[in-house]
């Protein structure tokens, strides 16, 4: 055997096991240098390179796109919450934006007309992220005897159960108690909570969207600091015990139902502290701001950057909240549709001449369709392209459909599906053959449907991520692959 | 007492659907220990698969065939879309994971739901389609049940859940792939062992419990008019509190879970109101998970350590 | 290469396609849509003139955004409402000669969105107004962000009642859920009515109106029951099993039209002679049940014989129309005539946009239509707050045949 890299062997040692580490630091490729140098800084000045980058944002770009980044960083924020609960303990918690209407909704309620009470930021803010924090502990209740799947479904009605309180609580008889007067409207219904007011802190006043954007800022580097302090602290490592395995954990005397509930707690807490600056944000507070989609949203930053990782989250955060603004625009939402998937045909089709052929059965194959097609049916190349560069040069190619013809695209959608999922099952040059048809089809969609929608693009790319993500790198991107010890 | 009957009718329809869905959950809960998220959006298929059906045969108020046949080809049709898409699924959503921690699956079929109810509403629309059943089968069509009258098409749909829960309870216990579910269900290794193809197990687990939500969907459109994208998604939590009060795993259990709360459904609007009656299922799933979370029928689950 | 770096390579070209597509302004190159809806961004082909002289033959050169739900839940909403807004522009920009380009922004009836998508419409120094947002939540959100900007924006569809009164750039042009509602009660007062069971579907749309009706009947001695359900039930059969058969009407403020059809056939399935009477959001093709009534802010456009080259001229273009388009053709006309005036003033300066807008807001709050200018042939003007002044609602009986027959 040769003998193993760096150091001698150790008597009753795992080698292998040992050397992990050492594996994932050895970078090869053309990155390498990059990363090497990447990984010499330590966290702290990773850190403060990113967040300078990130302070110096808002001024190279108009208000309306520092609205888009407090959205990235209010995400960022929730991502780091969710990323404790479920990548830390390993929790399955669905019901996470409860926590995080419940702090908003705490939030409206103190600090508008709608009462009205008009309390203090100083005095709000921590009231409200403690009484969150006792949310979580109500809610990590049930997660000592249930685990897994019974916990997720759990936490998922409870978030339901939480919307449904907010929306109907007026009509629920609450006023039989005896405090609480006949018509309060604590929760505005399915109206809502609007004219909330900013944040003051101890006299100054955040009212414009570059102070939030600092404020959020400042509080993502803190919560990344404390964050990384308490991963590393007995705390993390009692967590990383209970998510690999919760019963040998517990056996090693790790209090492993008060771990759940910090695990919880902790979540909570950054979510009902995001909640808060959300309504301020907003000046509102809507039953609307709360749906499935955000928790999705929430849950694919966190595993595409990769669950466990303070930077993969982030990243992922930050991506995630990037895409439906991409998407908005036809042109960028290109960039990114053929960008895209050059990249990902360029990265996995190995060598590169197979690439090129590709392309070019690609391109021969669009035009025969499109000659063929034309002679038969007029209407197939009727409609007109929405206007991205890429769509331009790909306008001769492809056919585009007139608005009538939905039906056709509905069938290449679902062909579409059906060849990317075959693909993967065929090797080869048989590969590439049912490639081009199917990335013809999957084009054929985009323009013709795809590209107007950006909600439902948006709901399909988020979908499709999270289910490829975990087929082929469950740890994301930044994550680390946990490796299992039979 | 007229009213109870009629609320125990309306139940009873709902129970059915209910029944149906929590099938599917529970047999491949009880096979490969995960939830599928993503069952609700098969049965919305399967629903839009039998309207395309009832569409292309000439639709509610011109049928092309006589009415049985047409009910007959839209329940096809729905069992054909929705265990294609219930075959895939397993195929290439949850067969890549089937030794990952348990949490990767569970996202992978939220992200799979995600998935399908876009492509639903990317092709459909987010405008609800009806079947017009009152086009097809008249109201006056019904069968006389002590004081009051059902409608023919709630009749049709509780006696196919029925006939379809008989013959699955039989298949189960008296044939060899029903039996080999059952083996692969209680210790997936040791069936492997004896022999058993657990793969091709598997698919027909998701085959079976896919084409009764096919059919569940036909039964919605039917009985009830409207379908929709979202629809998979909200029947699919009730099934779910079905499938776990009846014992998730245990199939006697999911089709009593389904029957009850469907009837609690049905009741607490009659009695309460229809403004509780979420909350009260909710509240229903959450006291019997606490108290006794096997559900009904279930088996306690043994964990090795 | 490593698998592993494959990803690492990704991440990496992903990010900076962010990062350019962040940074890129929108000016790149964009065109004008033509038939199918998109959420493009278009801009103008120059900085908006300005004006010197007030001759009438300068072409009016300026943008005004719209907002609404394109895509997603409410689409059926807000798609209708795009076109309408769009054949405004058009003929517009045709019969006075002007240059004023509609930009999108969707909303997604997603009340964060729009208070995304609001700072960006002020961004845009070139747009002088809104149209909409639909939904009260959303108007609720983008508030905020038009009022300090003096951003007039006119929402065709929002109806819970004081939001003129928050919001000082904010115009309506429907009648609010507290006209609606006497209406409504009045009507099955006058038939007579002894019992009424009201259900609401939990929006906030639904439960003020719910709230109104039960007062109103109350008031007139009528007996009346509520009870509520969630929009995305399909199932109602345990809920009419509930209602009594010698009730008179059960009254539905839904949005949903197709909800009110099944609760229909459920209560023919039951045998229950009942009259449902709708709310407007039930004025749809969706809920068709012979013998019931709906509430509308207009009548039908098909029945109104003036306007049928308008309605000629929109179906021709684009193939659906519900109630919600003609008023959004109403309030874009509205705006696009305040523009113009403004324009034809010497007005519209590109380097004060907050100047401009406030002008413009002027002369949309100085609006006063006649009834032959408008496409509902009713006078349109508002009140010193922004609500639509008059405004009255329709009751329709549906006939065998689908027509409507106004009956009240």
């Amino acid at each position: 055997m040769t003998s193993p890299p760096g150091g001698e062997v150790r008597i009753g040692v795992d080698q292998w096991v040992e050397q992990s580490d050492e594996r994932r630091e050895q970078h090869t490729g053309w990155t390498a240098p990059a990363r090497r140098a990447f990984d010499q800084l330590t966290p702290g000045w990773r850190l403060a390179l990113v967040a300078t980058a990130a302070a110096a944002y808002p001024f190279f770009v108009r208000g309306s796109d520092v609205r888009i980044g407090i959205s990235v960083l209010l995400l960022a924020m929730l991502a780091l919450g969710l990323n404790v609960v479920v990548g830390w303990a390993g929790l399955l918690d669905l019901g996470y934006i409860a926590f995080y209407g419940f702090g908003a909704y705490f939030y409206a309620i103190v600090t508008s007309d709608h009462l009205p009470a008009h309390w203090p930021t100083e005095v709000a803010i921590p009231v409200i992220v403690v009484a969150t924090g006792i949310v979580g502990v109500i809610l990590s209740l049930p997660s000592r005897r249930l685990v897994g799947d019974y916990l997720a479904i759990m936490t998922l009605f409870f978030s339901q159960i939480f919307l449904e309180l907010v929306i109907n609580f007026q009509r629920l008889p609450f006023d039989r108690l005896p405090f609480v007067s006949e018509d309060l409207d604590l929760t505005g219904g399915s109206n809502g909570i609007p004219g909330v007011e900013d944040w003051q802190l101890f006299g100054y006043h955040i009212n414009t969207f570059n102070r939030y954007y600092y404020l959020s800022l400042a509080l993502v580097v803190l919560l990344i600091i404390g964050l990384h302090n308490i991963d590393k602290s007995r705390t993390g490592r009692a967590w990383r015990a209970l998510r690999e395995d919760t019963l040998a954990a517990e056996h090693m005397t790790t209090p492993v139902n008060t771990m759940k509930m910090l695990a919880f707690v902790v979540g909570a807490a950054i979510a009902g502290l995001t909640g808060t600056i959300f309504a301020a944000v907003q000046v509102g507070v809507f039953p609307a701001n709360f749906e499935l989609l955000l928790l999705i949203t929430i849950y694919a930053a966190v595993i595409l950057g990769g669950s466990g990782s303070l930077s993969g989250v982030v990243l992922g955060a930050v991506v995630v909240a990037y895409v439906p603004e991409v998407l908005r625009d036809p042109s960028k939402a290109g960039w990114l549709f053929y960008g895209g998937l050059a990249v990902v045909l360029i990265l996995t089709i190995k060598p590169w001449q197979r690439v090129l052929i590709l392309g070019g059965g690609l391109v021969g194959f669009g035009f025969l369709v499109r000659a063929v097609a034309s002679n038969i049916w007029d209407e197939s190349i009727a409609g007109t392209a929405s206007g991205s560069f890429a769509s331009r040069a790909v306008d001769g190619w492809v056919l585009i459909l007139d608005a009538q013809a939905d039906v056709i695209t509905n069938y290449a959608f679902v062909a579409a599906i059906a060849g990317f999922l075959a693909v993967t099952l065929v090797k080869g040059w048989w590969r590439i053959a049912l490639l081009i048809p199917t990335i013809y089809l999957a084009v054929l969609v985009w323009e013709n449907k795809l590209v107007d929608q950006t909600s439902v693009t948006r709901q399909l790319l988020f979908g499709g991520a999270l289910v490829v993500m975990m087929a082929v790198r469950p740890q994301g991107l930044l994550g680390t692959r946990r490796v299992e010890i039979i | 007492m007229e009213f109870f009957l009629q609320q125990t009718v309306n139940g009873l329809t709902l129970g059915s659907v209910y029944a149906l869905l929590a099938l599917g959950y529970s047999m491949v809960y009880g096979i490969l220990k995960l939830l599928n998220f993503a069952h609700g959006e098969v049965y919305m298929f399967g629903a839009f698969a039998g309207y395309g059906v009832l569409t292309v045969l000439g639709g509610a108020s011109s049928p092309v065939v006589p009415v049985w046949l047409l009910i007959t080809l839209m329940f096809a049709g729905a069992i054909v879309v929705s265990s294609a898409i219930g075959v895939a699924l397993e195929r290439f959503a949850y067969r890549p994971l089937r030794e990952a921690p348990r949490i990767a699956p569970l996202i992978s079929a939220i992200g799979a739901s995600f998935f399908l109810q876009a492509a639903a509403l990317l092709m459909f629309g987010s405008r609800s389609r009806s079947y017009s059943t009152p086009t097809l089968v008249d109201f006056s069509t019904s069968i006389p049940f002590g004081p009051i009258r059902v409608w023919m098409v709630r009749v049709l749909v509780i006696v196919t859940a029925v006939v379809l829960m008989v013959l699955l309870t039989l298949w189960v216990s008296r044939t060899r792939t029903g039996k080999a579910v059952r083996a692969v269900s209680f210790d997936r290794e040791a069936a492997a062992m004896m022999g058993i193809d657990v793969d091709k197990v598997i698919v027909v687990t998701f085959l079976i419990g896919s084409a009764l939500a096919g059919v569940a969907g036909v039964m919605v459109g039917l009985v009830f008019g409207r379908i929709f994208h979202l629809m998979g998604f909200f029947a699919g939590l009730k099934a779910f509190t079905a499938a776990v009060v009846g014992g998730i795993g245990s199939i006697p259990g999911a089709m009593l879970g389904g029957l009850l709360i469907g009837l609690a459904e049905a009741y607490s609007t009659g009695y309460i109101g229809a403004l509780y009656q979420n909350l009260i299922v909710f509240g229903i799933l959450i006291v019997v998970l606490l108290v006794r979370p096997r559900g009904l029928l279930g088996r306690p689950e043994l964990v090795k350590v | 290469m490593r698998k592993g770096s494959i990803w690492r390579i990704v991440a990496l070209l992903m990010a900076l396609t962010m990062v350019a597509a962040a940074c890129g302004s929108d000016s790149d190159d964009t065109t004008t849509t033509t038939a199918a809806a998109a959420a493009t961004t278009t801009t103008t082909s120059g900085p908006a003139a300005t004006t010197t002289t007030a001759a009438a033959s300068t072409p009016c050169v300026a943008s005004i955004g719209i907002m609404g739900p394109f895509t997603g839940d409410a689409a059926f909403i807000g798609q209708v409402q795009l076109n309408w807004a769009k054949y405004a522009v058009e003929l517009f920009n045709g019969d006075m000669g002007s240059n004023i380009t509609l930009i999108e922004f969707d909303t997604m009836i997603d009340p964060a969105q729009g208070a995304i998508l609001a700072p960006q419409a002020v961004d845009d120094s070139d747009i002088v107004g809104v149209i909409g947002p639909a939904g009260s939540q959303v108007v609720n959100a983008v508030g905020p962000i038009f009022d300090p900007a003096q951003m007039a924006f006119i929402s065709p569809s929002s109806t819970e009642v004081g939001l003129a009164e928050k919001y000082d750039f904010l115009f309506r042009n429907v009648p609010l859920d507290d006209v609606q509602g006497p209406t409504s009660a009045a009507y099955m007062v006058a038939q007579g009515a002894q019992k009424v069971f009201v259900i609401d579907d939990q929006t906030s749309y639904s439960t003020g109106l719910a709230g109104t009706i039960q007062s109103e009947l109350e008031t007139a001695g009528v007996t009346v029951e509520t009870d509520s359900v969630v929009q995305d039930a399909t199932d109602f059969s345990a809920l009419v099993s509930t209602i009594p058969d010698d009730t008179d009407f059960v009254y539905l403020p839904w949005q949903i039209a197709s909800n009110g059809e099944i609760l229909g056939n459920q209560l023919a399935e039951q045998g229950k002679d009942i009259t449902i009477f709708g709310s407007d959001g039930m004025d749809s093709a969706d809920f068709n049940i012979a013998g019931s009534v709906v509430a509308a802010f207009a009548p039908d456009l098909a029945a109104i014989p003036d306007s049928a080259d308008l309605l000629a001229g929109y179906l021709a273009q684009y193939d659906e129309t519900n109630t919600f388009g003609p008023v959004a053709f109403a309030a874009t006309k509205v705006l696009l005539e305040a523009v113009d005036r403004v324009c034809q003033a010497g007005g519209i300066d590109s380097g004060d946009a907050t100047a401009t807008r406030a002008l413009v807001a002027a002369e949309v709050a100085l609006t006063d239509q006649s009834a032959d200018e408008t496409i509902l042939r009713a006078p349109l003007s508002f009140t010193s707050i922004g609500e639509l002044d008059g405004g009255a609602y329709f009751i329709s009986e549906i006939q065998p045949d689908g027509s409507y027959l106004v009956v009240g």
